[in-house]
């Protein structure tokens, strides 16, 4: 037995937390960073948060829960072995929004797309997604703090099987990625450097603008584990800005979330107060505590057309397959079920969607995926 | 060097204080320790009062609180049902002073496997790790391992009396004088604090106890330590109206075992001659014993842990009758209220690992069985007495975790009554401890806070 076969525990104890980012921009300034004020050690704490998801999904790919040849090369930290119930929480994640994403684009294959994915962090599914529906039109977006899209843009640089996705044939140059780069513009992958409440509107309109993003063409926004970040009123703000600014009625949009819930029984207070030890604090997880106000909350942004929540429990049962689930099963022995149902139970995605009068995108993607009625 | 005697008690002294003990003293214990479990059937009988307890999980700092809200070793007695390690970042100290305390009063202290106590469980869930971090070799892991080999499997608690001596403690706050049962009334089931203040007590038969044996266990994200219950019974509590109508006899045994029955074991002799000293194979009673979980369910169902069984009221039931038992105790699964009593308590989960992996935000709870008779050796700890971090979780109020609950005035006056002496056919005597995490700066943690994982 290798000791490099045995998950390093060591990593749950801190050394993920410590140290800075190889370069790769600012990590998180930790609490000891005595010259900054308190907003910006939790902005960076935030930031932070992107390398613990970027492990968690290298951890999920090579124990084989999810197919993602991209992962590992965005991944600045040696690889550690999740925890079982840690890779299937991930797992059912990125699955679930796989689902509503595929439907998507799935839905008039023929007509272009957008995607809009929020603190996108080292996400892989752009460079996914360019796999998998290499003939549809997509135009994808990624934004996130300038730290974070520069470091993303070096390992791209570094990595020519993402150099080469960043054109849309094969037959166009590599693009030119200038060392210095901090955002990325093109008819096809855009990320775009910026602090995300600078989105929100001003009485002049947008304060900030996207190049590339179609103001008409189907949208679906992605917020993974970013918009809880930020205050409630912040987040409306920017959800209006999207919604009647920079991609005005009628086109259809979309909000697809993932974010944690119930914060008020025994398992979320602890999260609250473990995750607070960390500089993390979750606003709008108190807002919204449960699925009803998630729905709510989605309807109120203006997705009238349709609202819906459910937590990764129910997604897990409802949404995976038998034959996946077994796959799934047998790819670790897991003994930690009730904790594993406790924490599925307090995460949800959420999506909501606004059609327009002629286009129907999202109704008829999304019209058969399993709803949770309660909670 | 030898370990024994006064050595002995300086590696108690030492592992109490949560520093781990030189590699050749604990290739020595270890040698004592399976010199002296070889000895042990599958089935260790034990004699009542013994206080039970579940999943440890390397908590050490909330095995000391354990202790602090039990008593002390050798003062109670102990019966720990496995899972020893894994999980937490103090499995190595846990263990170790458990195994230290068994050889130091092998009459006072019982230990049984569980599910953890296996090669191959502990290279995935860390106690392999933690090993070669504190070492810097797995050899103690490998010693350790050749213990839980040794292991019994399961214990025959006798003697249990069947009904509580009440504890002369003051009420928690929050709880209703009024809902106690009278004075001439047998006690059924016990619940107290971490303080030793009375949260609940029921009668036998009490009419005022609903059994919530249809609470689905399958929502632990629902429940909370710290909200009323629904019901008017005892959050985790499955008393016991209609006890009078299951298949209970009047010998009390218990019998702990750490995960459940096993469709292939129908007698606990058949436990008995079993092949124990191996790892914890794949299949087979052995493995059973150590996975299985009740469910709500009729028979045997596959358990979605790839190992042991699920299995139905009417299979404990079945097996209770078959046997001679009143009662079966396990551990092994998670539960919010530290306890649950299932199956119109012909089984109970206990649970003694407080905020589970620093993450689950549950209580813990032991059990103890009073001895049958006079109750005269039954001992009332000393150790609500000491105040500060004694605040426990209260089930069923809005006490929080340091929530000063003491009114000395309202004391009950000990209930001593002839009732004591009578036998039914029903269970023991259940007196719960309730407990919650041991306070965070008691913790020497390591180098940092540990930091639970979320998806971030």
């Amino acid at each position: 037995m290798s000791s490099t076969q045995i998950p390093d525990l060591r990593t749950l104890l801190g050394s993920r937390r410590g140290g800075p980012s190889r370069g790769r921009g600012r990590g998180r300034g930790g609490p000891g960073a005595s010259h900054e004020d308190q907003a910006a050690v939790r902005d960076s704490a935030v930031r932070g948060t992107d390398q613990d998801a970027a492990g968690s999904r290298v951890s999920c790919v090579e124990l084989g829960y999810l197919h993602d040849p991209y992962a590992k090369l965005f991944a600045t930290q040696p690889s550690t072995r999740r925890l079982p119930l840690l890779n299937r929480g991930t797992y059912v994640r990125t699955s679930a929004i796989d689902l509503l994403v595929d439907k998507f684009l799935t839905t008039d294959p023929e007509s272009p797309k957008q995607i809009v994915s929020l603190g996108a962090g080292t996400d892989t599914r752009y460079f996914r997604l360019r796999d998998a529906y290499p003939s549809t039109k997509i135009v994808y977006h990624e934004i996130d703090f300038p730290s974070n899209t520069a470091a993303k843009l070096s390992s791209i640089r570094r990595h020519p099987q993402l150099l080469t996705k960043l054109s849309s044939s094969s037959a166009q140059q590599t693009p030119n990625l200038p060392p210095a780069a901090k955002s990325y513009d093109s008819p096809i992958y855009n990320l775009h450097a910026l602090d995300l409440r600078s989105l929100a509107s001003t009485e002049d309109g947008p304060s900030t603008t996207l190049p590339n993003l179609d103001p008409s063409a189907p949208t679906l926004i992605l917020s993974e584990m970013c918009l809880i970040y930020l205050q409630p009123k912040a987040v409306s703000d920017i959800l209006d800005a999207l919604l009647n600014k920079h991609i005005p009625a009628p086109t259809p949009v979309s909000l697809v979330l993932y974010e944690p819930i119930l914060p008020e029984d025994a398992f979320g207070r602890t999260m609250i107060s473990n995750l607070s030890t960390r500089n993390i604090h979750l606003p709008t997880l108190t807002a919204y505590p449960e699925l009803a106000d998630q729905r709510q909350r989605l309807k109120k942004y203006g997705f009238e057309t349709g609202f819906c929540a459910a937590d990764t429990h129910f997604i897990w049962r409802e949404w995976v397959g038998d034959e996946e689930k077994a796959r799934v099963a047998g790819l670790e022995m897991l003994d930690e079920h009730e904790e594993l149902d406790l924490l599925l139970k307090h995460y949800c995605i959420a999506w909501g969607w606004r059609d327009g009068p002629e286009d129907n995108v999202f109704t008829n993607a999304w019209s058969h995926i399993r709803k949770q009625e309660k909670g | 060097m030898s370990i024994g005697g006064s050595d002995l008690d300086k590696a108690i002294q030492q592992l109490r204080s949560c520093r781990p003990i030189p590699e050749n003293q604990v290739r020595e214990l270890c040698y004592k320790a399976r010199e002296l479990l070889i000895e042990e059937g599958n089935v260790v009988g034990v004699d009542a009062p013994v206080t039970i307890c579940g999943d440890i999980h390397g908590q050490f700092h909330d095995l000391m609180e354990l202790f602090r809200v039990g008593g002390d070793v050798p003062d109670t007695n102990y019966l720990f049902m496995g899972d020893f390690v894994d999980r937490g970042f103090y499995s190595l100290e846990s263990f170790l002073l458990l195994l230290c305390l068994k050889v130091r009063y092998p009459d006072r202290i019982t230990l049984i496997r569980g599910n953890h106590e296996s090669r191959q469980i502990t290279t995935v869930y860390g106690f392999y790790d933690e090993c070669l971090r504190k070492y810097g070799s797995a050899n103690v892991w490998r010693y350790c391992c050749e213990v839980f080999d040794y292991l019994a499997l399961g214990a025959l608690v006798t003697g249990a009396a069947t009904s509580l001596s009440p504890t002369d403690g003051p009420l928690a706050e929050n709880t209703n004088l009024d809902a106690l049962p009278s004075q001439d009334e047998e006690i059924e089931i016990e619940t107290l604090n971490a303080a030793g203040e009375i949260m609940y007590r029921y009668a036998r038969n009490s009419d005022s106890q609903s059994s919530n044996t249809s609470q689905p266990n399958s929502n632990p994200a629902s429940s909370s330590p710290v909200q009323t219950p629904s019901r008017v019974g005892a959050a985790g509590t499955g008393a016991t109206s209609s006890a009078n109508g299951s298949s209970r006899n009047d010998t009390g045994a218990v019998l702990c075992v750490h995960g459940g029955l096993s469709p292939l074991i129908d007698t606990i002799d058949k436990i008995r001659l079993l092949d124990r000293k191996q790892e914890v194979p794949h299949e087979g009673a052995m493995c059973d014993l150590l996975w299985s979980d009740p469910d709500e369910i009729d028979g045997w169902g596959l358990s979605p842990r790839g190992a042991g069984f699920l299995f139905g009221a009417d299979i404990v039931k079945c097996f209770n009758h078959k046997n001679d038992l009143s009662l079966i105790a396990r551990a092994h699964q998670l539960v919010m209220e530290g306890f649950k009593e299932m199956f119109e308590s012909t089984i109970v989960t206990v649970w003694s690992a407080p905020n589970y992996c620093y993450r689950c935000g549950n209580v813990a709870a032991i059990l103890e069985l009073g001895e049958d008779g006079s109750n005269a050796g039954y001992v009332r700890r000393s150790n609500g007495d000491q105040g500060g971090g004694g605040g426990g979780w209260v089930l069923g109020s809005n006490v929080g975790p340091n929530g000063q609950a003491t009114n000395s005035n309202r004391r009950l006056s000990s209930v001593l009554g002839e009732s004591l002496q009578q036998r039914s056919r029903d269970g023991p005597g259940r007196r719960y401890r309730v407990f919650e995490a041991a306070p965070q700066d008691s913790r020497g943690m390591p180098a940092k806070k540990p930091v639970a994982d979320y998806f971030l």
